[in-house]
């Protein structure tokens, strides 16, 4: 019995060990360094759009020389996110950036804030939060999608089905986007729309539950996804149906999605400029950190819109005309993403302070 | 025998409780991150860990019932949400908050009771049924609030002592949630092995067939294992609503793996007939360890998942290698 003990304690202790040590502890010229160390917790890990961000975050941080932990869970879930971030603000972190997918993440973030850590939201707008939020026009993205989608499939003489599906059903943004897509489509009396369904966050189950609603609706002129992985699967879905009249349409500018784009199977996809949404937040906490700003308060600053069909790109924030190839070429090259918004960085993100609007400019 | 001294008989019979190894494990992983971050040991920290843990503990406390007698319900963190969601929504509506909080944990002793019955009816593993109700609670509880969160606002209901002490609105030296968490697995500890009906749970684990041909009524314990586990579910929802202020579409979407892990870490095998009720906190402490030692080390995300994986892995696995030793020393 006891020599079963001592060795469970010890493989424990060993599998302990390994926790602390298998992700590189941080060396000791690092932790010697008085340099500020910003909180990074996004709301799932291994999504290629969530990668983006992470991506841009970590750029700011070398650019301005702090150190960033990047956390968060592996499945979408308010409540360990939440606790992620405290135990970021109870490891000492002077500033923290999250995203902010649930309700109940509001007053535990606040808590952080009132304890005097400084917190910009990204991604997705927690109501209440006592910090800036760094986004999109959630409601206006969701027009601009409806209204392009429309025109592709004949206007408001448009007589159809049109199936509209939502990842996270729930999610503040994705219902705000929605709420958009579906105001610009009831324009066009004729147009019937077919759920909006739940697509699922996962790429497999993404595609299958897309592959099923078309199956179930053959005929559909347009299929309108409102989340990171639909434009990809609806494009695998229509190649694989041989399908071609089918408009594929949805969100954020991941090498898949360009991909289904540029070999004709998906259609439109806005993207929601993660450079800003990761670079943005962490520059904002710096800045204020090392200026003495307080920025307890709610706030928007609009991260802008991408609109990319196969022929066009509009870029916001009148930054260089891109084509095509070459945005396809940045999304998989960090360095050329971070050349490319250079001017962005210098202009509208050091400005920050001057673009920060009314939180109510977000749903506007 | 009887030549053995009193002394040395006493000595013989002391035994070290089966959750001791678990104890010093956790103990020595706290030690561990507490060396490497020295900020990690401030008792607040350590009660805050403990309080954003406490409900997930609380759970697995009780699937260590479902686990002695040899199942495993995947629906409890729905039940979790939609007791939450019936009692916020009971709240919003008007309802009493004393009162909206025993109809969440009355709906989530329903649900439980449900699973029980299915599984008893259709004769069917506890398993494969909540597979099923799983997305069944998952639906209602999305169709009740058109997919939204419930967040009640009212200050008549924010200013509730309830929401009060659980959200720590009210200034306490051990965060309120942990001292009732605490009270409910002393209850449970005592339920599971100093009770008629633990001892069923136990004796169906380790041989049904056994034990039903000793008279136990199988089919009514499970039934009621399933209630009690719903009912903990509930409690832990309403809990929930409380400590955050609100519940969320995805809340408890994610808590089978860490809930099931705690149990298994603290020493509960799958295979059923055994069970410790404290060794399913400390293995909830453990995973929470992991998960506040892998942020306070700085981790990067990407790594951490896979490193608290493997390390929850690697303990459950080896912890099952032990067993089979110990069986074979027997």
């Amino acid at each position: 019995m006891m020599k079963s003990h001592k060795v469970r304690v010890g493989v424990l202790a060993l599998a302990a060990t390994m926790a602390i040590t298998a992700g590189g502890v941080v060396s000791p010229a690092q932790a010697k360094e008085k340099k500020l160390t910003i909180g990074f917790v996004v709301h799932v890990v291994g999504n290629p759009f969530i990668q983006q961000i992470i991506d841009a975050a970590k750029m700011a941080a070398k650019d301005l020389g702090v150190t960033i932990k990047v956390t968060g869970p592996a499945g979408a879930e308010g409540d360990a996110q939440l606790t992620a971030a405290q135990n970021l603000a109870a490891a000492g972190v002077d500033g923290i950036a999250t995203s902010v997918p649930s309700a109940s993440m509001v007053n535990g973030l606040n808590a952080i804030i009132k304890s005097g850590i400084p917190v910009v939201q990204f991604n997705g707008l927690g109501e209440g939060v006592n910090g800036p939020y760094v986004g999109e026009k959630s409601t206006q993205s969701g027009r601009i999608l409806g209204k392009m989608v429309l025109d592709k499939i004949g206007g408001t003489s448009a007589k159809g089905s049109v199936i509209v599906g939502n990842c996270y059903p729930g999610f503040p943004v994705l219902e705000n986007r929605q709420k958009g897509v579906l105001e610009s489509l009831a324009k066009a009396s004729g147009v019937k729309i077919v759920g909006p369904s739940d697509v699922k966050v996962d790429a497999a189950a993404n595609f299958a539950a897309w592959q099923g609603l078309l199956a179930a609706t053959p005929d559909a002129l347009a299929m309108v996804g409102l989340c990171a992985p639909d434009v990809e699967s609806i494009g695998k879905v229509n190649k694989a149906a041989s399908n071609t009249t089918t408009i594929g349409a949805g969100y954020d500018l991941t090498t898949g999605n360009l991909e289904a784009l540029a070999n004709g199977s998906a259609h439109i996809s806005l993207g929601q400029t993660p450079f800003i949404q990761g670079y943005l937040p962490v520059y904002i906490l710096v800045d204020s950190i090392r200026k003495g700003i307080k920025i307890n308060k709610p706030g928007f600053i609009d991260a802008g819109t991408e609109v990319v069909t196969a022929t066009s790109v509009t870029e916001p924030f009148k930054l260089p005309a891109l084509t095509f190839a070459k945005l396809q070429a940045m999304a998989k090259s960090q360095a050329k993403t971070r050349a490319y918004y250079e001017p962005v960085v210098k202009g509208y993100i050091k400005d920050w302070k001057k673009n920060l609007k009314p939180i109510a400019d977000e749903s506007a | 025998m009887s030549t053995t001294p009193s002394g040395a008989k006493s000595r013989k019979r002391f035994k070290l409780p089966e959750e001791t190894s678990v104890l010093i494990a956790l103990i020595v992983l706290i030690g561990i991150v507490g060396a490497l971050r020295p900020t990690f040991l401030k008792p607040v920290n350590l009660l805050n860990l403990a309080a954003s843990y406490a409900i997930a503990a609380l759970i697995a406390g009780c699937i260590v019932f479902l686990l002695s007698m040899g199942e495993i319900d995947l629906s409890f963190g729905w039940i979790l949400n939609l007791s939450a969601v019936v009692a916020g929504l009971s709240m919003i509506a008007g309802i009493p908050v004393w009162i909206a909080i025993v109809l969440g944990i009355a709906a989530g002793t329903v649900m439980g009771a449900l699973n029980g019955l299915l599984t008893v009816f259709m004769r069917l593993p506890l398993i494969i049924v909540t597979l099923g109700t799983a997305s069944v609670f998952q639906g209602i509880s999305l169709i009740s609030n058109n997919s939204g969160s419930v967040v009640p606002t009212d200050k008549k209901i924010t200013e509730h002592i309830f929401f009060r002490a659980l959200g720590g609105s009210i200034d306490t030296p051990v965060p309120i949630i942990l001292i009732f968490v605490l009270l409910a697995f002393v209850v449970l500890h005592l339920t599971l092995h100093k009770t008629r009906f633990g001892y069923r749970i136990l004796a169906i684990g380790s041989n049904p067939e056994a034990a039903r041909l000793a008279g136990i009524p199988t089919k009514k314990i499970k039934i009621q294992v399933c209630a009690l586990m719903g009912a903990v579910s509930g409690v832990g929802g309403v809990l929930f609503l409380g400590f955050r202020g609100a519940v969320d579409p995805s809340t408890g979407g994610q808590m089978l793996l860490p809930v099931v892990a705690a149990a298994i870490i603290g020493g509960t095998p799958l295979s059923g007939g055994a069970g410790t009720v404290w060794g399913s906190l400390i293995g909830a402490m453990i995973v929470g360890v992991i998960g506040v030692g892998v942020v306070f080390i700085g981790i990067d995300a990407v790594w951490g998942t896979l490193v608290t994986g493997l390390v929850i892995l690697f303990a459950i696995g080896v912890d099952q290698i032990v067993r089979v030793r110990k069986k074979r020393a027997i």
